[in-house]
């Protein structure tokens, strides 16, 4: 069953036909609000409200939009309001942002994600998108609602952030 | 093409690094990268990142939200009934028929009679259980 339909069975009244669209993404959008978060139980917190708040906005919904790219600017907007309810300093330690996977070392592994959590949260989030993920920049730029340009000029300079940050280890 | 500066020439061939398309043509930056050493060194440390970045993937997360999101919807829906008009209509009805009492002539009122109006819409809002002076916190501002 596609996106649409289910979204048209929810417009409809059938609540549980949600159900689908979360089973779809959670995974996903657990994993992009740990990239913004950096913790494991903030991230689900926070995707499980903005499925609320999808769940609640249907009606606003363009059919002939995606879903993701939609619900994306809600888990974003959920994510950032949870950090400035929570002053005190985030816990990274549970934060596994990249896969472990054969062909790369556990101690690449984590370098690189030591390096990616100590980059700012937007930096963080725009290269966990374009490399991660693999978004292309005109994705990215419907994500984060910036234009194609914004894009390209705050990957070039996260991306050197980063470089920064794993000076010596790699390169 | 010197004048031209470097963090836009950087920021184009990173770009195409990336496969996608820059704003400059090939030969334009190209032709500055000819010249300029500095971010020919630049590139090749953009280029040991990206191949870096390019072997690892996401994490994968375990989630099983919708038990919790359910309950939510419903306790939500529950809670949040939405107004119904006809409470509304009525109240206008009734104003309107005081308004007609009020213009007959040679009517004067009293002042307990003068504040059923008020009485009225205090009424309905109680009925309907809404405080109409509350704020309501979780507002989102739509662009």
């Amino acid at each position: 069953m596609d996106d649409r339909t289910i979204i048209e069975r929810c417009l409809k009244g059938e609540k549980e036909a949600f159900g689908f669209l979360v089973e779809r993404y959670q995974a996903q959008a657990v994993g992009h609000s740990l990239a913004i978060l950096a913790n494991r139980e903030d991230a689900r917190d926070a995707t499980q409200e903005a499925f609320v708040d999808a769940f609640q906005a249907l009606k606003k919904f363009d059919l002939a939009r995606r879903f993701y790219p939609w619900f994306y600017v809600l888990l974003r907007h959920r994510c950032y309001k949870l950090i400035a309810k929570k002053h005190e300093a985030q816990n990274i330690e549970d934060a596994e942002i990249i896969a472990p996977q054969a062909g790369v070392s556990g101690e690449e592994r984590l370098a690189l994600e030591k390096a990616l959590l100590s980059l700012s949260r937007e930096d963080r989030e725009i290269i966990t998108l374009k490399y991660l993920d693999g978004f292309s920049y005109d994705e990215i730029a419907e994500l984060l609602e910036i234009p194609r340009g914004t894009v390209m000029s705050r990957l070039f300079y996260a991306r050197k952030q980063l470089h920064a940050k794993l000076t010596g280890k790699f390169h | 093409m010197k004048d031209m500066n470097c963090e836009d020439i950087l920021i184009q061939k990173s770009a195409l690094l990336d496969g996608e398309k820059a704003e400059l043509s090939d030969e334009q930056i190209n032709a500055h990268l000819a010249e300029c050493e500095a971010c020919r060194r630049q590139i090749e440390q953009m280029e040991n990142t990206i191949v870096l970045l390019k072997r690892q993937k996401r994490g994968e997360q375990d989630a099983d939200l919708w038990s919790a999101i359910e309950k939510q919807i419903g306790a939500q829906s529950e809670a949040v009934s939405p107004l119904k008009w006809q409470p509304f209509a009525a109240l206008g009805v009734f104003l309107v028929i005081y308004k007609l009492l009020e213009m007959l002539p040679e009517r004067d009122p009293g002042w307990a009679l003068k504040i059923v109006p008020f009485i009225l819409v205090a009424v309905l809002f109680g009925f309907l259980k809404e405080n109409p002076f509350k704020i309501n916190s979780e507002l989102i501002l739509e662009k």
